[in-house]
């Protein structure tokens, strides 16, 4: 019976991690992604400054 | 402007709304006609064994109801999307909240012709006896279809102008309704029994509670949603 | 009525960047927390450890609920202030709170199948988290499919103050639902021994929450950023 639950609690624990860490490697790729996006156009549109 | 200058604007939107619905080949025979199918399509999937359908019934006639509501709500701001009229009725002089006060109306009537449709033909499909407190279960699904034409009305109202409509508006408003799907369903059963429990008052209570919440909340919300 | 007009400068100005220290500290007391309540958390007569799991599921639910939270504050602000950076923050808190649901969830389907037989069943909790699941997805459902910035904003906020209203009322019709007829064994009233545990993981999730928001928004503010940008550079005549 606690074998049973050993594998319910081990894949919760997994499901949690894979879930947390995911969803953190997706918002660091977005945001070095948005990063590299902002410093390309501030530096394309740096030229054109205030009119 | 004076509260029978709004209350005119209300009917006239109001009316403007069924006489294009009603008259529209497509508009109310097409919705009452897809509700009954439906509700004929869950009779074939449930049945087809007396009890189970009679136990199903009240289920059966809420889901008809909702799946043709959504049609009917997408419908109701159609019109204007078509022809291009939603601008110049904003350009009118007037307070907004008569535009969405004129459309519940209009959804409000569309839809209780078409559950009243719905409900005669789940008594006939689904063999419900006609309990003694019909008038209650009267007044239960009224309480209902305001929840669903308050809701569904405000959620038309932007689903109908984005992309993916279709998809949009059910996925928006059927989690929202799941308070009114309970309620109606559990206290409609509860008084074609014998009610035991005494539980219709409670949820009576609960679907008047929400109606109220909602009108007001979508009545505040429709200001910033129907500006262009 | 327009947004709250801001600078073009400032509106294409970049946000501040979320500090990785942060975000380390937070895991780290995650890991900590989890550990410590691990290690001390005593068995149980009939389950065995399975309780170990409400470690994460009780929390993670609490996350729901708290982002869900931000996300009614920071629409009602937009709907009151109309500034963007308000509209954008409800977002993120969206889509972290949206993650947590589905955690809460899955963990809820785990917990279930060796503790009631079955992976599902129609328990108040896990119907309602299922609702509120649906309410967020619906939410974010809106973003993706309409493409004006400030008509998404406008409507996203409408939506999410009207749904955020709304999950009290389903977690009550929920609760009603199914204790009216059969008055239910509730499954998790939680012994004392485990609520230090509770806690540590609560509070150390929180970080990892608050984290995750300030990060996404982080990146929503960029985005819109480079938006704002790319317009000034196409209405500059280039």
């Amino acid at each position: 019976m606690d074998e049973l639950n050993l594998r319910f609690i081990i894949a919760a624990y997994s499901v949690s991690w894979l879930v947390i860490l995911g969803y953190l490697m997706r918002l660091k790729r977005k945001g070095s992604q948005a990063r590299a996006d902002y410093d390309q156009i501030s530096k394309e549109t740096a030229g054109d400054g205030p009119r | 402007m004076s509260w029978e200058d709004d209350w005119r604007r209300v009917r006239a939107i109001a009316k403007k709304d069924l006489t294009t619905e009603l008259r529209a080949k497509a508009g109310f025979n097409g919705v009452a006609s897809l509700a009954v199918t439906i509700l004929i399509l869950l009779g074939l999937a449930l049945g087809p064994d007396a009890d189970a359908l009679r136990n199903a019934a009240v289920g059966a006639v809420w889901l008809a109801t909702l799946f043709s509501g959504v049609l009917a709500f997408n419908r109701s701001f159609q019109v204007e999307l078509e022809s291009g009229a939603l601008e110049p009725l904003l350009l009118y002089p007037g307070p907004r909240w008569t535009i969405f006060a004129g459309k519940l109306l209009a959804n409000l009537i569309f839809v209780s012709l078409m559950v009243a449709i719905v409900t005669v033909a789940g008594i006939v499909l689904f063999g419900i006896a006609i309990p003694p407190r019909w008038p209650t279960i009267l007044l239960v699904i009224a309480l209902g279809v305001a929840g669903l034409v308050v809701l569904g009305t405000f959620y038309a109202s932007m689903a109908s102008r984005s992309r993916a409509r279709e998809v949009l508006l059910p996925l928006l408003l059927f989690p929202m309704l799941v308070p009114v799907l309970l309620a109606a369903t559990t206290a409609s059963k509860a008084l074609l029994g014998a009610d035991l429990m005494h539980e219709a008052g409670a949820w009576t209570r609960l679907l008047i509670g929400y109606d109220l919440v909602f009108l007001i909340a979508t009545f505040i919300a429709f200001e910033h949603v129907i500006e262009d | 009525m327009p947004q709250t007009e801001l600078s073009r400068e400032s509106r294409a100005a970049a946000p501040p960047r979320t500090s990785a220290f942060f975000g380390f500290i937070a895991f780290a007391a995650l890991i900590a927390a989890q550990v410590f309540s691990i290690l001390t958390s005593p068995a149980e007569a009939d389950m065995g450890h399975l309780q170990k799991i409400m470690y994460v599921h009780v929390p993670a639910a609490w996350m729901a609920f708290i982002s869900f939270f931000v996300v009614l504050v920071f629409s009602v602000r937009y709907l009151w202030k109309k500034r963007e950076n308000d509209d954008l923050l409800a977002a993120s808190a969206a889509e972290v709170g949206a993650t947590f649901t589905g955690l809460t969830l899955m963990l809820g389907m785990i917990w279930g199948r060796p503790a009631w037989g079955v992976w599902w069943v129609w328990d108040a909790r896990l119907t309602s988290t299922l609702v509120l699941f649906l309410i967020f997805v619906g939410y974010l459902a809106l973003r993706a499919f309409v493409d004006d910035a400030e008509q998404r904003a406008r409507w996203s906020a409408a939506v999410g103050a009207i749904g955020a209203i709304n999950v009290p009322i389903v977690y009550m019709s929920v609760k009603w639902w199914r204790t009216l007829h059969q008055p239910q064994s509730s499954p998790s009233t939680l012994d004392p021994a485990y609520t230090m545990g509770l806690r540590l993981n609560a509070i150390a999730l929180l970080l990892v929450t608050i984290y995750f928001i300030r990060k996404r928004y982080e990146i929503a503010r960029l985005e819109r950023a480079v938006e704002h940008l790319a317009e000034a550079a196409a209405m500059g005549g280039k």
